[in-house]
């Protein structure tokens, strides 16, 4: 029994490796297969109104020296593992001089903070709508259904705009941009905390009224398969109450739904990008795009790889945790 | 501390999930609900966004929870993106309410010996005592610095600065170095007070530019010797780690210095000891204390909080502006109060690529031109903020009536046109014997169908609109333009490469023109036409299409050195016909240098026409050269 185990978990540890050793290398390779030149952006900054030829192009080569473009891509790659195994991501091309690592520490605390409880509160509302619609059937599911399709097959954008407009141009209830008032600097008072929950409430509910669609058509789907499983019927013969049989019901029809969960945990640092647009509202999405759109390529490495590790450990988390919930998988597994 | 952290983490997560939607809670209703049961979920993001709260710490000793509003005046659409750093020798800060040198030097933190007013083409003394002078062989400028000018550390900005400033530039090939370099040789502190720049002289023993060497003093910041020597040894001699410096230690001499920044807002405190309240310049301080730019992520975003009242002054294109109070009353406002609402001052421009088959004839060029519809580029793409050609009829010069009394407007007029003439077009081609000769609807040249791209970086939805009116002028004559939109990235790369033939996908591109300045109109007609950028590996000056005409060139070479106005009048009327006969480019519409749109919900006496002073105070956003004039005349609407 634990040695199907230990091979079943030293066979998923073998796998998590050689995908992480692969999205290493495309992190790398693929930002820099991209058209257009980051360095000629810099040296666009330095270069404006610039008229002696000599002049432009010594800048130019300046700054390819100093972030190595001109070196052969093998070169810049083992730099790069080199740097990176020390935890130095250099400088960011697009906002020179700062460096990456800075860049993302003042945008990723904003975007976990948003994304994350509005990923939970998503999914604990939609599964719970999905889970009763498939239970209490009849008026409930009727409303639910379309309500959630509509829902979930709503451009994220517009949801947002539509919030923006009515609760917070029209009817005035929310502040329209930024992660608090403007007016405000950041300090530990009441007003802060409270500016900061303010303006967290349009981003969070835009986010989570997109989610919840699609969580609860998952969740019904899959609690409808399992409420007329060969099991739950024979529950029911054996007189089992209810509110058991349910219970065993839900854990089973959860189990797709904590790998969905698990891959929305990992790929939130990429940021609610529609969000942080419509709203203004501080994180890496806006600053992953402009790093995308300025061929930043050691911000787009940096951001990619660390949505690669967290997605990979979420899943090698969840995989683990699954061998041990449900021993079918193990079983499926080792044999 | 890590308690608090985590208290307020803990409270904010618990709130969003409990709070509803649309009902903003009273405190009271707060108080109970931190204690639901959701302990699970409020545990888990405590781990990883301990950062947050401590990356918004403030970092300023004064500690006000909220700027008052009425000491703040508020700013959108100069500062996109969080500000990297405050070093006025470098030109990667991304400040921009700082840090801005050039035609109309921004002097809110840093400060030019002389301020340029766009509006009457004059130049102000800010640093400098009185106006400067040529000597009488026109190869050194000569002007003093008033004994009132003091660095924020309260030492006297002296002739020596201005010195050392430009010794500096030169040394590091900065950005401000390189351009001038071939224009200024040296400048030298004769005294404390007096300053000297000697002009580069050309083979003759003239000044070889003396508009590039006048334009130096209105352009450029004084910065302080004694902070530079700190900040060299500082990056040890070394120029990228100097240009790369943040320079958080800066010693300036303007009113305003940091006071806030992250990656939501810039904000700016009064210096109340500013040098400039002396009588012999502005006699008083600036009225706001605070000047703060809350950083949007698109422009509608900024629209939305002009609306608010959260923006008072807007330089950012706001669609409709009109609409805000026509149809809404909000006291909102543009310096002219009718179309175009601004004073137009540069000349957004379609550029042929001059190697494309076809776009080497005239007639192809001319056609394609006169058969735009300007007049839907400027409804659609520019909502009425530009003036039309029939108000004001192409040529090379702006909008401004000081550019535009430069040349003979009798002179030009057959060459000008004001677009939609269809028919014309046709029978431009018709008569160069460009026709469809296979049928298919497209008309040939040399056997070769005319099939071309028009392209503007993508986003730039302005520009995107003006580049579909070309392509659907070209379906209308015969001639297929289809249109193409790469990211800014990957464009500018290929368009500043001017040492070889643009590739295909680029025939018909769009790119812009310079705006108001000292050196204006010579300075845009030069990046318009002149050959000397053809060749260049990496070119940001102009001349994109690569056109090349050596009595052009010619006519660029000597406008500098010209100082009779009836001289220089026909000069560039000469260049004004060379232009509109050869078409190598032509303009789409005009823009403004700044939009200028106030809110006067909280301030008021902003810069409008015929407001009344003297001399006027232009539209450039209370900050940037004579403009700046604004922050010492601006009122609070309650006091």
């Amino acid at each position: 029994m634990l040695k199907a185990y230990q091979k079943y978990f030293l066979n998923k540890l073998g796998w998590f490796l050689v995908t992480f050793v692969c999205a290493f290398i495309l992190n790398f390779i693929l930002p820099r297969l991209m058209p257009g030149d980051p360095v000629a952006a810099i040296v666009s900054r330095f270069a404006q109104g610039l008229s002696n030829a000599t002049g432009v192009q010594a800048i130019y080569q300046q700054y390819t020296e100093l972030f190595g473009t001109n070196r052969p891509m093998l070169e810049q790659f083992f730099i790069y593992v080199r740097n990176v195994v020390r935890g130095d991501f250099g400088f960011s091309f697009s906002m020179y001089p700062r460096t990456v690592a800075d860049v993302l520490k003042s945008a990723i605390g904003w975007t976990i903070c948003l994304q994350f409880p509005a990923i939970i509160v998503g999914w604990l509302i939609g599964n719970t709508l999905g889970a009763l619609a498939a239970y209490l059937k009849g008026g409930f599911d009727k409303v639910l259904m379309p309500v959630s399709i509509f829902a979930s097959n709503f451009p994220a954008f517009g949801m947002a705009i539509i919030f923006l407009v009515i609760l917070g141009v029209g009817l005035e209830w929310f502040p329209t941009s930024g992660g608090y008032g403007f007016d405000m600097i950041p300090n530990f008072s009441w007003e802060f905390i409270w500016s900061v929950i303010v303006h967290y409430q349009l981003p969070f509910w835009s986010i989570v009224t997109i989610a919840i669609g699609g969580q609860a058509i998952g969740m019904r789907s899959m609690s409808i398969y399992e409420l007329n499983a060969d099991y739950v019927k024979y529950a029911r013969f054996m007189g089992i109450q209810d509110k058991k049989i349910i219970g065993y019901v839900f854990r089973n029809a959860m189990l797709p739904q904590i790998t969905g969960l698990a891959l929305s945990i990992g790929t939130m640092v990429g940021g609610a990008l529609f969000v942080e647009i419509v709203f203004s509202y501080p994180g890496l999405g806006y600053t992953l795009l402009n790093g995308v759109m300025g061929g930043d390529y050691p911000l787009i490495s940096a951001s990619t790889l660390i949505i690669t590790v967290m997605v990979l450990s979420a899943n090698f988390i969840i995989e683990i945790l699954y061998g041990i919930i449900d021993p079918r998988i193990k079983a499926a597994q080792a044999d | 501390m890590r308690k608090s952290i985590l208290f307020v983490v803990s409270l904010l997560v618990a709130l969003s999930l409990v709070l509803p939607a649309c009902a903003p809670p009273a405190p009271e209703v707060i108080e109970k609900t931190v204690e639901v049961p959701v302990e699970v979920e409020v545990e888990v993001p405590v781990e990883v966004t301990v950062e947050v709260p401590v990356e918004v710490t403030p970092i300023v000793e004064e500690d006000p929870t909220a700027l008052p509003r009425n000491e703040t005046m508020y700013f959108n659409g100069q500062q996109w993106g969080p500000v990297v750093g405050w070093n006025p020798y470098s030109s990667s800060n991304n400040n921009a309410m700082a840090i801005s040198q050039g035609d109309n030097a921004r002097v809110v933190m840093f400060e030019t010996p002389y301020l340029y007013n766009m509006l009457d083409g004059q130049m102000y003394p800010l640093l400098a005592d009185g106006p400067w002078s040529w000597n009488a062989d026109m190869t050194e400028i000569t002007f003093k610095i008033k004994k009132a000018a003091k660095w924020s550390d309260g030492t006297p900005l002296t002739a020596e600065d201005v010195a050392y400033t430009w010794a500096t530039h030169v040394k590091y090939n900065t950005p401000t170095g390189a351009a001038n370099v071939d224009y200024i040789d040296t400048i030298e502190a004769v005294d404390a007070q007096t300053v000297v720049i000697k002009a580069k002289l050309d083979a003759d023993g003239k000044t070889v530019n003396p508009l590039a060497v006048a334009a130096y003093v209105s352009s450029n910041y004084v910065l302080q010797k004694a902070w530079t020597e700190t900040l060299e040894a500082r990056a040890g001699g070394d120029a990228t780690e100097l240009l790369a410096d943040t320079a958080e230690d800066v010693v300036y001499s303007g009113p305003y210095t940091k006071f806030f920044a992250d990656d939501q807002k810039v904000i700016y405190v009064r210096d109340d000891n500013y040098w400039g309240q002396d009588a012999s310049m502005w006699g008083k301080l600036p009225a706001p204390k605070y000047l703060a730019h809350t950083i949007f992520k698109d422009n509608a975003a900024g629209s939305v909080a002009l609306a608010k009242g959260e923006v008072d002054v807007s330089q950012q294109f706001n669609s409709n502006i009109q609409l805000l109070w026509l149809s809404y009353g909000l006291p909102i406002s543009t310096y002219l109060p009718e179309a175009p609402y601004g004073i137009g001052a540069s000349l957004p421009t379609a550029y042929y690529n001059l190697n494309s088959p076809g776009l080497d004839q005239v007639a192809v060029r001319k056609a394609i031109a006169i058969a735009v519809d300007y007049p839907t580029i400027i409804a659609n793409a520019m909502t009425n903020q530009s003036a039309t050609f029939d108000q004001v009829p192409r040529s090379l010069m702006n909008p401004t009536d000081g550019e535009q009394a430069l040349y003979d407007h009798d002179a030009v007029a057959d060459l000008q046109w004001a677009g939609n003439d269809i028919e014309g077009a046709k029978k431009l081609l018709d008569d160069a014997g460009i026709v469809d000769s296979d049928g298919d609807g497209w008309r040939e040249y040399n056997g070769q169908k005319l099939s071309y791209i028009a392209t503007c970086p993508n986003g730039w939805s302005d520009w995107q609109a003006a580049i579909e009116v070309v392509a659907a002028a070209g379906q209308e004559i015969g001639i297929e333009i289809s249109s193409s939109y790469p990211e800014w990235s990957v464009y500018q790369t290929i368009v500043t490469k001017s040492d070889a033939p643009l590739p295909e996908g680029y025939d018909i591109f769009m790119m812009w023109s310079d705006g108001a300045g000292p050196t204006q109109p010579w300075g845009r007609i030069r990046h318009l036409l002149s050959s000397e950028f053809v060749g260049m590996a990496s070119n940001w000056n102009g001349n994109w299409g690569q056109y090349s005409n050596p009595d052009v060139d010619a006519l660029i070479q000597a406008i500098p050195g010209e100082t009779d106005p009836a001289k220089l009048k026909e000069m560039y009327t000469e260049l004004v016909k060379m232009y509109l006969t050869d078409i190598p480019s032509f303009t789409l519409m005009y823009r403004p240098q700044s939009f200028h749109a106030v809110n006067e919900t909280v301030w008021t006496n902003f810069p409008h026409q015929d407001d009344g002073t003297d001399p006027p105070v232009p539209p450039l956003d209370c900050t940037d050269g004579w403009g700046v004039a604004c922050l010492y005349n601006v009122t609070l609407v309650s006091p």
